[in-house]
């Protein structure tokens, strides 16, 4: 199963690592996998453009079957894996409401974290604001009180979208472990601070963890005043 | 079943269309709906807050259960009501991968259609750039492109994941609204064929944009992509 599987994926890439996580949660461990530089602009290379027209990672092949959305890979291995690992898609209504909600304003979430912690990598030099930077700051810090607010309303030792882990915490907890990598204060936010505790140490998580993280355990500080 | 559902909606909005086109879909019409006015700011009513605190639209409620997101619902009303209506999610493997990844893809493509069209509203003018707009332009070329190249094949029953599917559902109103706005059929064969092979879907011809149906006429802002 996992050996008639590919991954190509690229080291600080939460889309990729969504894709990783999930993978292990359903006990789909020994797939081929290759990691790509983005700084070597190795996401654009022929290898990866002749699986994903767009040059982007994660790149993902099962058989014949291409997927490259980092979403549609978890939807896909969930609906054909049914059976096997952990359950990601909760059956009772309310539960799977709540899932499907969160995971799409993940992406929302997730924009808003690159909007400030890649601003320089998105927009040329000559067309870049102080104005802009500080409202996509503004911005975040907005999207970051939801997010408390959802999980102070869940309770403690809660995932995001409810009492179980969830396809919403695949595709979340990387954003939120970027978030603190980049110097978010978990004092300022301890909601999530105690969701990232909560999960760090999920075996999922931890088999994914980025290898850079490891080598380098110190991260940024570019979040330390939002 | 429908009855306990109420939507507020904005005309024009692709994610309030996507959600109205899954209702007819699942056969749940008799919903309550609600049409809000963007130009008079009513999605930042109280009446939109107190269901979506983002201040958007769509914002659904069945029951006790809201969903503001049109992906979430339109996947929640297919899992909630799969025995109901027509089957928007494929059984095979292939075109179900098909059907999530386009449905993901329809993201990036209403993201870059607004970047050009809305430009003026989303960047305020001190930071306004003659190079932004033309990068913007070509990025929404580019991704029309792909587009076309995915529907090389569309006919009749042979849409974005074979069969009629919540991939189209998510990319269809985006479509439109590229024609809308002046995309050019000449240049955009398949896209217009796919277009025109679907406008006149049940689902889709009950929930056409009412001011489109008032004024026929668009606008020109992409006619030279």
């Amino acid at each position: 199963m996992a050996k008639a599987m590919t991954l190509l994926w690229g080291a600080g890439s939460p889309p990729c690592w969504r894709v990783m996580i999930a993978l292990e949660e359903k006990n789909l461990q020994g797939y081929n996998q290759k990691l790509l530089s983005f700084d070597k602009m190795e996401h654009k290379s022929k290898e990866v453009l002749d699986i994903n027209p767009r040059g982007q990672l994660p790149t993902f092949k099962h058989g014949n079957t291409i997927v490259n959305d980092s979403y549609a890979v978890c939807f896909y291995l969930e609906s054909q894996f049914k059976s096997q690992g952990n359950k990601l898609i909760p059956d009772s209504q309310e539960e799977q409401a709540l899932m499907y909600q969160r995971m799409f304003e993940g992406l929302t979430f997730y924009d808003k974290l690159n909007a400030v912690i890649y601003y320089d990598w998105f927009v040329p030099e000559g067309e870049r604001h102080e104005s802009a930077l500080n409202r996509n700051k503004e911005a975040l810090t907005t999207e970051l009180k939801l997010w408390e607010g959802y999980l102070q309303k869940l309770g403690s030792g809660s995932h995001v979208a409810g009492p179980s882990f969830t396809l919403a915490d695949v595709v979340i907890f990387p954003t939120v472990a970027y978030l603190f990598r980049f110097g978010l204060s978990a004092k300022r936010y301890p909601k999530l601070g105690e969701y990232y505790n909560l999960l760090k140490d999920r075996p999922s998580v931890k088999a994914s963890w980025p290898p850079h993280w490891l080598e380098n355990p110190e991260g940024q500080d570019t979040l330390k005043d939002i | 079943m429908a009855k306990l559902m109420s939507l507020l909606w904005g005309a024009g909005s692709p994610p309030c269309w996507r959600v109205m086109i899954t209702l007819e879909e699942k056969k749940l019409q008799g919903y309550k709906r609600k049409l809000l006015s963007f130009e008079k700011g009513e999605h930042k009513s109280q009446e939109v807050l107190e269901v979506n605190p983002r201040g958007q639209l769509p914002a659904f409620k069945h029951g006790d259960i809201i969903l503001n997101e049109s992906c979430a619902t339109c996947l929640y009303l297919e899992n909630q009501f799969k025995s109901q209506g027509i089957k928007l999610i494929p059984d095979s493997a292939d075109d179900q991968a098909a059907m999530y990844q386009h449905m993901m893809e329809g993201l990036a493509l209403t993201d870059k259609l607004n970047s050009v069209i809305y430009y003026d509203c989303s960047v305020p003018e001190e930071e306004r750039h003659d190079s932004a707009v033309k990068r913007n332009k070509e990025a929404l070329t580019a991704e029309l492109k792909l587009w076309e190249g995915y529907l090389e094949n569309v006919a009749a029953g042979s849409y974005l994941a074979g069969a009629f599917s919540l991939a189209d559902v998510i990319v269809f109103p985006s479509i439109a609204c590229a024609f809308r706005f002046g995309l050019s059929v000449g240049r955009y064969p398949k896209l217009a064929k796919y277009y025109s092979l679907l406008k006149n879907r049940a689902s889709i011809k009950t929930t056409w944009p009412p001011h489109w149906v008032a004024s026929p006429q668009g606008y020109d802002i992409l006619k030279d992509l």
